[in-house]
């Protein structure tokens, strides 16, 4: 019977194989590297090692068959309601996020490197949050202006002298990488460590996939991204005042209409924990108590997915009706732990991000092992200068912003758009900073009207935990693709799309 | 358990049973009336408006009492609080809330049942009369609840969905009794003994014909089929079953024996099943069925918001 089984099996891949290449419209027909560093491919039709398996398989699948599969990934989605909900015609209608199949993939060793650098970097900011709140030896030792830090509007005062429990500042991090197709090489973006999403879609990416091309994953040997709510649940789990064994920990998430509310739920179900809402807590007496039909349960430790601003009415935004009010006395008493900290977000200010480099040698006295994009700091008179000349070639961002909003791409801005920038620069020169256009890197994605692949832009966002000693970070992260022709802009909010990012466990 | 979590798994059973006993009768008394003579088949519509408790909107929307506009105001109107689709889409938005709470399996069950019904077209449907439709929403509240049989342990979460939809269902017999029977009975003059079509359509409504021939071997005949529904210790859309329900599953809370209470929906509750364990039907016909079921409903109206009060809100205390 077994043997039968496998003859049959033997008999089929013969078949696969012998069926003449040309007669199935390929995917790839047409597909044009451009003047980019293509992801996939080093020559036209000659794939990279790493993708090599996978090109095997794609070429082998009529176009048909694929948009098959990808209808079947979508509603798949659908089901799941891995949705976000988006406003129109006074209604609310929900969206899926555009999900490509082609995999995004990295060798091990290119892998490594990146993890070497990522565990530096959050290590010295981690470091960085500790000192600027703590005795600030880098500002009297003039590494960074004072100016830079004190007028950032994320920089919280009430954290000043603020003990956070093991010292963890960055429990999650998401940091925005680039391969520039000028050298090939990676580039830190942006930093983000208030409070990063879409590590759920990394998992449930991952999981469709492999129901989807079970056996292009089989072959090509990749490392496993499963064990992220187990890692992130045991370090809110160490934070707790009352000692970990009997931490109630809890997610505190904006409710159902947040547009993350898919992860939110997602993680509380995958650690184990409650999902609450600000109107669940409640504070007496300096402790944090969620509302149970058994009446008030003590919590030590809030996963919060808020920003700082909205986290408690008393201490920060008066309107907040999200957050619990009490809650920062209740912090800074030592009565309850956040994660992320608060405050984080004078680390990840565009500005500061300049200056995360020097923090690493004045940290760890190493040096960066990941490079950094060239920053223009418009608060700098000679910088402000240079991008005032120089608007067209640039890339403007807001320096507190994120989701792509507050953005400026100079080569493809209109007249107006221009002027409009430069007068708001040159009334608020720290609210912006320039940096070059960097040419991202592309990867085989597929395109609906055509049914064929293109090369699309795309970014990486690693997911790093920090336990208080080491860094651990999922091997990956999430892939962020420009899914329309053309565009570098990569935010879910703003028209892309994700893919699965694989690391192998060998070259390829 | 979070009392937010506890009240929306309370509503989300609540909204799911509504959807499906609204689809039973809408199906059964469509099929019924195609039966009738064209003078009844009008007055038929009127009571399912009554049961469903939005009378006054029906009017304000609709000039005539008929077949397509009961049912579009049953099954789809966005503007009905009660309508099928409304229902599924408030017992999901419920899920929504409380994913991290239900299995994995519940929720994108509630989900693709959400997305299915939203893909039915009004105009079509209204065409094709009710019963596709009503089948659909039967099955799929039919696997909703296997789903969560087969998937859910059995913790408080799941007696507040039993006690959901338990006591959601008690209403809606009581309230189709109640409805029917007045309807029917109004008839008797003219036209003699009533139909054992319609009271046999009553029975359908529930799903308890079989049931019914098993347990008494004879013609249909009213009493008989009020008995069942009320007092049936077995039938588990009877009154009595759904109260039981409710009482298990509230005791399963609060942990109180047999012949105690923690609360005042547990006395009720007990109250209500005791009295349905030893009245007769001839005694409740002797008392008025009317005047009873509408004692039963204002009894399960405390129960709900007793059980509100107890598990769900939490007053402010300055």
């Amino acid at each position: 019977m077994k043997a039968l089984t496998w003859r049959l099996l033997e008999y089929y891949t013969a078949m696969e194989a012998a069926r003449p290449r040309a007669m199935i419209p390929s995917l790839f027909a047409g597909y044009d590297l451009g003047n980019f560093y293509d992801e996939m491919f080093s020559r036209p039709g000659e794939p990279r090692r790493p993708y090599a398996k996978v090109f095997e398989r794609l070429a082998s699948i009529s176009s048909e068959q694929f948009d098959e599969r990808r209808k079947l990934a979508d509603l798949s989605f659908l089901i799941q309601g891995i949705t976000f909900t988006v406003y129109s015609d006074g209604r609310n209608t929900e969206r899926l996020f555009p999900f490509d199949l082609i995999p995004r993939i990295l060798a091990n060793s290119e892998w490594r490197q990146i993890d070497r650098g990522l565990t530096q970097r959050v290590l010295a900011l981690n470091l960085f949050l500790q000192d600027v709140y703590g005795k600030q030896c880098i500002l009297k030792d003039g590494k960074i202006p004072r100016s830079l830090i004190y007028s950032c509007p994320y920089f919280v005062r009430e954290m000043v002298g603020v003990e956070v429990p093991r010292g963890i500042f960055t429990h999650v991090c998401g940091i925005d990488l680039v391969r520039d197709s000028k050298t090939g090489e990676f580039y830190v973006l942006e930093d983000n460590v208030r409070t990063p999403s879409g590590i759920s879609y990394v998992l449930e990416n991952r999981l469709v996939l492999t129901r989807i091309f079970p056996d292009a994953f089989h072959a090509s040997e990749v490392l496993p991204v499963d064990h992220y709510p187990a890692e992130l649940s045991r370090i809110l789990r160490s934070i707790s005042p009352r000692g970990a064994d009997d931490a109630q920990v809890v997610l505190l998430s904006p409710g159902i209409y947040n547009s993350a509310y898919f992860e939110h739920s997602f993680l509380a179900r995958q650690m184990g924990i409650e999902l609450v809402e600000g109107r669940d807590l409640i504070v007496d007496g300096g402790i944090v108590f969620m509302k149970t039909i058994r009446g008030l349960q003590r919590v030590d430790v809030i996963y919060r997915r808020m920003d700082d601003e909205f986290l408690d009415p008393l201490a920060f935004r008066r309107d907040s009706l999200l957050g619990v009010p009490g809650l920062m006395s209740a912090y800074r008493s030592g009565n309850v732990a956040l994660a992320n900290a608060v405050g984080n977000g004078v680390a990840d200010d565009k500005a500061i991000y300049a200056y995360v480099p020097e923090f690493i040698r004045y940290y760890l006295g190493e040096d960066p092992i990941l490079r950094t994009v060239e920053t223009y700091i418009c608060a700098k008179p000679g910088d402000l200068n240079y991008v005032l000349g120089h608007l067209a070639e640039l890339v403007v961002k807001t320096v507190g912003e994120s989701g792509g909003y507050g953005m400026l791409i100079g080569p493809t801005a209109d007249r107006k758009t221009l002027e409009l920038f430069r007068k708001r620069i040159s009334q608020n020169p720290r609210n912006y900073i320039a940096q070059p256009v960097i040419p991202l890197s592309r990867v085989p994605s597929y395109d609906v009207s055509s049914h064929r692949l293109g090369g699309r832009h795309v970014d990486l966002r690693p997911y790093c935990l920090f336990d208080g000693k080491k860094v651990v970070i999922v091997p990956g992260g999430l892939t962020r693709v420009a899914l329309q022709r053309g565009s570098l802009v990569v935010n879910s909010s703003q028209g892309g799309g994700s893919k699965d990012t694989w690391v192998l466990r060998g070259e390829g | 358990m979070l009392s937010r979590i506890a009240d929306s798994l309370f509503w989300l059973a609540r909204y799911i049973e509504r959807a499906e006993d609204t689809a039973r009768i809408l199906d059964v008394n469509y099929h019924m009336l195609l039966e009738q003579s064209q003078d009844s088949y009008q007055l038929r519509w009127e009571p399912l408006i009554v049961m469903a408790g939005e009378e006054h909107l029906f009017r304000r929307l609709y000039s005539e009492v008929n077949a397509e506009n009961v049912f579009e105001f049953l099954a789809f109107r966005p503007d009905n609080p009660s309508s099928i689709i409304q229902c599924i889409s408030k017992a999901r938005e419920n899920a929504r809330t409380i994913r991290d709470c239900i299995s994995r399996e519940m929720w994108e069950d509630i989900n693709g049942l959400y997305h299915m019904v939203g893909r039915f077209s009004p105009r079509d449907e209204i065409v094709a009369g009710p019963h596709r439709f009503c089948d659909r929403i039967k099955f799929g509240t039919h696997r909703f609840h296997g789903v969560t049989d087969a998937t859910l342990p059995r913790d408080e979460g799941w007696q507040f969905l039993r006690i959901g939809w338990s006591l959601e269902r008690a209403e809606m017999t009581s309230r189709l009794v109640d409805v029917q029977y007045q309807n029917l009975l109004d008839e008797l003059p003219t036209t003699g003994t009533p139909d054992n079509h319609q009271w046999m359509a009553v029975l359908r409504s529930v799903g308890a014909v079989e049931a019914y021939h098993r347990q008494y071997h004879s013609s249909i005949e009213p009493e008989k089929v009020a008995g069942m529904l009320i007092l049936n210790p077995q039938h588990p859309r009877s009154i009595r079953f759904s109260t039981t329900e409710v009482q298990s599953g509230l005791r399963a809370i609060s942990g109180s024996d047999r012949g105690s209470y923690a609360n005042e929906a547990e006395r009720l509750a007990g109250k209500v099943v005791e009295r349905l364990s030893y009245d007769r039907i001839e005694e409740i016909f002797k008392q008025g069925l009317h005047s009873y079921l509408n004692e039963l409903s204002a009894m399960f109206a405390s129960i709900g918001s007793d059980i509100a009060r107890n598990y769900f809100y939490y007053a402010v205390v300055a």
